[in-house]
């Protein structure tokens, strides 16, 4: 190919560039008055299902929103970007979302570590950082300030609830096994934490870790059967969970050793599996779409379902309320300033489909009930649910505001 | 009992050995005729397993679905494998390795987001064949069924691969071209229809592998990733284009990871990159006689 040549695609691709982004921009007039949220999360890769189930939430809670008016005489409008579960990428992407997009607020994300890094951009540009997925109990416990909220359950409350739950059995030697990685340590340590607390005698037989995406793992449990312990905690999730769960089922692990692990009961975790889930896993979850079954409930599973074709799992639960905090909280603040609208979110309730859920002052934490139960086969669904199932309500299984400001040193 | 255990370990740790050396073997021999490290090859295998998924779960509750998969998703998979070497590396082969090595990946960012588009980003679940669900007991361990099936595919496609290089006649010239690849375009024998054979089977072994793992675990995007430096690293011990060293190396990382996990378990991880690491130390160049 000759130079000339060259030089003529060249500028036919510049040309058509320039021309695409200025019919794009003219397009899309930026309504002055839109509110705009810019969302940050993991949109390629195994965490999409959660993040898209959020998202889905979300959409379908500003869909009502919007149709009621909106707030303040505005729309609420969103952008997203995918952050590709990289801390680097998604800080980046949260840069260009203020200075770009110039949103009003961030809401995001499943990963911890891109939450965490998002938060501090946030505290230093004082903008309001909304976190729905990511579980890390430090985003608003130790690394918490003004500027970042969670509307998800973290790995405190999910530990808490779960040793409750399995404090009230006979168990004493403890077997910890899970996936090395932050979640899997984070979530393993809280519940063990929460055990010791609850019950003293308790003691640790030995600890199980694998690496992420480890495909077999038929010889890490039966290592662990062959140590006999009364019970087992696995810290695990997402894929990492249904690998878990078939390999129980495989090798019939939960008939003879009891076993807990956070999300087992979750409709995301067993779907997969269908009936080839194994039954009589203790686990935890803060939303379960046919539990309870109230009116609220109810109509947020039909529309949910209606929409998408699936019941909600609890990202989407998470993203709907966050459209609904977001609201009431810009309603509240009464202009669209960013300090008002921080502190018209500070101790605000809003009705959720589990009932009415306060953003706790101190921490910015949703005071959000867990649901613990043992998963079982239903007549009703071709997959495993919750049975036996008990309800822990927020304060029950959150840190005190003394243990908050304890853990950031206040 | 304590034997009971010892027992299981070491049966679980040959059978996923087995799923091990199926794809070690594919990127081996790819690796051996055709110069070409393939890193596309984990893909090859995601795209077995998820082939085994829509295949079985097509066929609904028949109890032969599965089986139909095991057979018909590796030759799909082969057949992508072709279509990817005809089409695009064929153009490659005389370029250096670093160019080779830069094209496959590019083709993994290609195939994983077709996978995406094609599958979601849902994991998927399949179960093994009715006959081989549930658990045997072994002096009162549990050993699933379906890993006592691998045991027994894994020598199958080792016999196959044998009976494959010594006894036709592309496997032969396959053999040839990877000892000196010149001198058998110098016989006046059409390289091209080596190399083209040569990677439909590299192919076909990632995807037995997929669709043999895929009831074993669960089917989601990045488990191209998991085997792919687990297959390396197995070429690599064994010794680069060596089949039998693929087998050998397969054996010493499965090993050492279910038995690992008796002797330490909350640092089983390891266990079986210490013992490849070890062996490279020692011999450099692999346990076998590399072809490279």
């Amino acid at each position: 190919m000759s130079d000339v040549r060259k030089s003529q695609i060249l500028m036919v691709f510049l040309v058509g560039f320039i021309f695409s982004t200025t019919v794009v921009q003219a397009q899309m007039p930026r309504l002055v008055l839109d509110i705009k949220v810019g969302i940050v999360d993991t949109y390629s890769g195994p965490p999409a299902v959660f993040s898209n189930d959020a998202l889905n939430g979300f959409k379908l809670a500003l869909s009502d929103i919007n149709k009621a008016g909106g707030v303040l005489g505005s729309r609420i409008t969103f952008v997203t970007r995918d952050e590709k579960f990289s801390p680097e990428t998604g800080l980046s992407m949260a840069r260009e979302l203020v200075l770009q997009e110039k949103v009003d607020l961030l809401v995001g994300t499943i990963n911890s570590a891109t939450a965490l890094a998002i938060s501090a951009y946030a505290r230093e540009q004082k903008i309001p950082f909304i976190v729905w997925i990511a579980k890390s109990e430090v985003i608003t416990g130790a690394k918490g300030h003004r500027y970042v909220f969670s509307t998800g359950e973290n790995t405190a409350m999910a530990g808490k609830a779960l040793a409750q739950f399995a404090a009230s059995r006979p168990y004493r030697r403890w077997w910890i096994a899970g996936e090395d990685y932050e979640y899997g340590h984070a979530i393993a340590d809280a519940f063990w934490r929460y055990m010791k607390q609850l019950k003293p005698e308790v003691t640790l037989a030995g600890q199980t870790w694998w690496k992420t995406g480890e495909p077999d793992l038929i010889p890490y449990l039966t290592a662990i059967l062959s140590a006999r312990p009364d019970a087992v905690f696995f810290g695990t999730g997402g894929a990492g969970m249904a690998n878990v769960l078939k390999t129980m089922r495989a090798i019939g692990f939960a008939e003879r050793v009891p076993t807990a692990i956070h999300t087992a009961i979750d409709y995301t975790a067993l779907k997969p599996l269908g009936l080839n889930a194994p039954e009589g896993v203790m686990g935890t979850t803060d939303y379960l779409f046919y539990y309870p079954e109230t009116s609220d409930n109810q109509s947020f599973v039909r529309a949910f379902q209606s929409a998408y074709g699936t019941p909600p799992g609890f990202p989407a639960f998470h993203g709907y309320i966050t459209a609904y905090f977001i609201a009431e909280a810009f309603r509240r603040a009464g202009s669209l300033d960013r300090e008002r609208f921080i502190h018209a979110l500070e101790g605000l309730r809003v009705r959720t489909p589990v009932g009415m859920v306060e953003m706790r002052a101190c921490d910015h934490q949703a005071v959000l009930p867990m649901f613990a139960g043992v998963t079982q086969k239903s007549p009703k669904f071709d997959f495993l649910v919750a049975s036996n199932i008990v309800t822990f309500r927020g304060p029950q299984v959150m840190p005190t505001c003394a243990e908050i400001q304890h853990a950031r040193g206040q | 009992m304590v034997l009971g255990f010892l027992a299981s370990q070491l049966l679980v740790g040959l059978s996923r050995a087995m799923i091990l050396f199926i794809v070690s073997a594919g990127l081996t021999f790819v690796l051996g005729v055709l110069r070409v490290p393939n890193v596309f090859h984990g893909s090859l295998y995601m795209i077995g397993a998820f082939s085994a998924f829509s295949i079985a779960t097509q066929l609904g509750h028949h109890p032969a679905s599965v089986w139909v998969a095991f057979l018909t998703a590796p030759l799909v998979v082969a057949l992508i494998g072709l279509a990817v070497e005809r089409t695009l590396l064929t153009r490659l082969y005389q370029r250096e390795h670093l160019m080779l090595i830069l094209f496959t990946f590019g083709v993994t960012l290609v195939l994983n987001d077709l996978v995406k588009l094609a599958w979601g980003a849902d994991y998927r679940s399949i179960l093994p064949p009715p006959v081989l669900q549930g658990s045997a007991v072994l002096m009162g361990v549990p050993v699933p069924r379906y890993n006592l099936f691998l045991l027994a595919v894994g020598p199958l496609v080792a016999l196959g691969m044998w009976l494959f290089t010594h006894r036709t006649r592309i496997g032969k010239l396959a053999r040839a071209a990877a000892v000196d690849r010149e001198m058998v375009a110098l016989l006046g024998i059409d390289v091209n229809h080596v190399f083209a054979g040569a990677f439909l089977v590299g192919a076909y072994l990632a995807g037995l592998g997929g669709a043999l793992v895929a009831p074993s675990t669960s089917i989601t995007l990045g488990m191209d990733h998991t085997i792919l430096i687990e297959a390396f690293l197995i070429v690599t011990t064994g010794g680069l284009g060596n089949i039998w060293g693929a087998l050998l190396g397969a054996l010493l990382f499965g090993l050492t990871q279910s038995l690992g996990v008796l002797i330490w378990p909350q640092f089983a991880i390891v266990f079986p990159y210490l013992a490849t690491a070890s062996v490279l130390l020692v011999r450099p160049r692999g346990l076998l006689r590399s072809v490279w």
